[in-house]
């Protein structure tokens, strides 16, 4: 007779499918716990973060806001070759100025150097790549002494920066020049 | 007796708490401005989408920009700058000069990446210059894009409506997206330690307004639009003839944003 040596004593399988399952339990629990609630609602992204996304202010605005008060300048800017440049990219972010419709703090006023730096970003004739089509370009000091100024003189001396021929038209005029190429 | 009176007392003191409350509230509602409505100030620039509640649009971005239209003034740079508050060193959109001497050298330089304009000529190149150019770069958001795929947490993810983002809350700043993105568009904010790039200005295009460095460019160079839409500028830019190109397109992540113009030394 053949000896059986097999033994009937289950309880290591039981401990062990016990710690499996409770382990699984466990971490099916921590999961739900960690996980955030819209994790997985349309991808495997937090879904509420779509809404999360679209709470970031809007701290520029467009020239169009800016013209709701400042009134004279939007005539002299909205005129004149200046107007696709951006009121915000000289003065500051709109909502630095104006916060839920009430007026906060002065943005800051570009003086002197700062505008002639502010002019030459565009308009400075040494970075080449600029085509003459799209933009007005100039080289430093050459310009001043073609158009027999002093050299320190300010590009805002001669140009009204929001509208840069606006004074140099009103000269023409008063004085009945015309424009090179102009003919009576 | 004593019962009711207290009843009646303690009615008094609820009533009166409401009324006063209810004054205050109301009176500090007429004195605090609850700001003009956002149509007032900001006139809508993409139609169809402000009021939209949906998580995803019915439309298809997609990002032109014109090479050979920008004059590298760095609008966008300052726009972006200021729309987010980038931190200093790290930058959402950065315009890069390219700069081809007659011996077809290559030389790229981003001082500042364009934040400050580009005022100084370089001095150090050998030979004559043949041609100059701009090129601006900002997030493709690719069709198909690596930084999703390798992302652990799924903090990063390609919303049906094309936009790539970046949840914070879930980012663990572990940098994979970062190297895995061919364009090198994203950085590691160093505030919050989670990743960060352009986003082509979700919350504003959600709002009808267009991205701020669009908004801002002097010359057009940079055009936004649905290509759902057969009569916006990007949907007849891509569809006419042009020279049109993508960034690195053997990567095969399939950008949407374009580049009019493109030259091959920048591809």
């Amino acid at each position: 007779m053949e000896k059986k040596y097999k033994s009937s004593y289950y309880g290591h399988v039981v401990k062990i499918a016990l710690v499996l399952i409770i382990g699984g339990v466990l971490a099916v629990m921590a999961r739900d716990k960690f996980l955030p609630e819209t994790m997985g609602q349309y991808g495997h992204y937090r879904g509420s973060d779509l809404k999360d996304q679209r709470q970031v202010a809007v701290r520029s605005h467009t020239n169009e806001s800016c013209y709701q008060c400042h009134r004279p300048i939007r005539l002299i800017h909205k005129a004149g070759v200046h107007k696709t440049v951006s009121c915000e990219f000289c003065h500051g972010p709109f909502a630095d100025h104006v916060k839920d419709g009430k007026y906060v703090a002065k943005l800051p006023v570009k003086r002197d150097m700062e505008i002639k730096t502010l002019c030459l970003r565009c308009h400075n004739k040494i970075i080449r790549a600029r085509p003459e089509e799209s933009i007005k370009v100039v080289a430093m000091p050459q310009h001043l002494e073609e158009k027999k100024v002093n050299i320190d003189h300010n590009c805002n001396q001669c140009h009204m920066v929001h509208d840069p021929i606006l004074w140099i038209k009103a000269a023409r005029e008063m004085m009945g020049l015309k424009m090179k190429g102009e003919t009576k | 007796m004593i019962d009711i009176k207290k009843e009646i007392q303690k009615d008094r003191r609820a009533f009166i708490k409401n009324v006063l409350s209810g004054t205050i509230a109301g009176s500090l509602l007429m004195v605090i401005p609850a700001g003009a409505a956002l149509d007032e100030r900001l006139p809508e620039q993409l139609p169809g989408m402000r009021g939209d509640d949906s998580p995803f649009t019915e439309k298809k971005f997609a990002f032109v920009v014109d090479v050979t239209a920008c004059i590298g003034c760095g609008s966008c740079c300052v726009a972006d700058k200021n729309e987010y508050n980038v931190p200093d060193g790290n930058y959402r959109t950065w315009v890069e000069r390219y700069i081809i001497d007659d011996h077809d050298e290559v030389f790229v330089d981003s001082p500042n990446g364009g934040l400050d304009g580009y005022s100084k000529p370089r001095t150090d190149i050998p030979n004559p210059v043949r041609d100059t150019f701009f090129v601006p770069k900002l997030c493709n958001m690719c069709e198909k894009p690596s930084c999703v795929q390798v992302c652990p947490v799924g903090a990063t993810y390609k919303t049906e409506d094309g936009f790539i983002l970046v949840d914070k809350d879930r980012c663990v700043g572990c940098g994979y997206c970062i190297q895995a993105c061919p364009y090198s568009v994203r950085f590691l904010n160093p505030v919050n330690r989670t990743a960060e790039k352009c986003t082509w200005c979700y919350h504003r295009v959600r709002e009808g307004l267009l991205p701020a460095c669009v908004n801002v460019c002097p010359v057009h160079a940079r055009k936004f639009g649905d290509l759902n839409d057969k009569t916006s500028e990007v949907y007849k830019i891509l569809r006419e003839p042009h020279v049109i190109s993508v960034l690195k397109p053997g990567m095969g992540n399939q950008p949407a944003l374009h580049y009019l113009g493109l030259r091959r030394e920048v591809v």
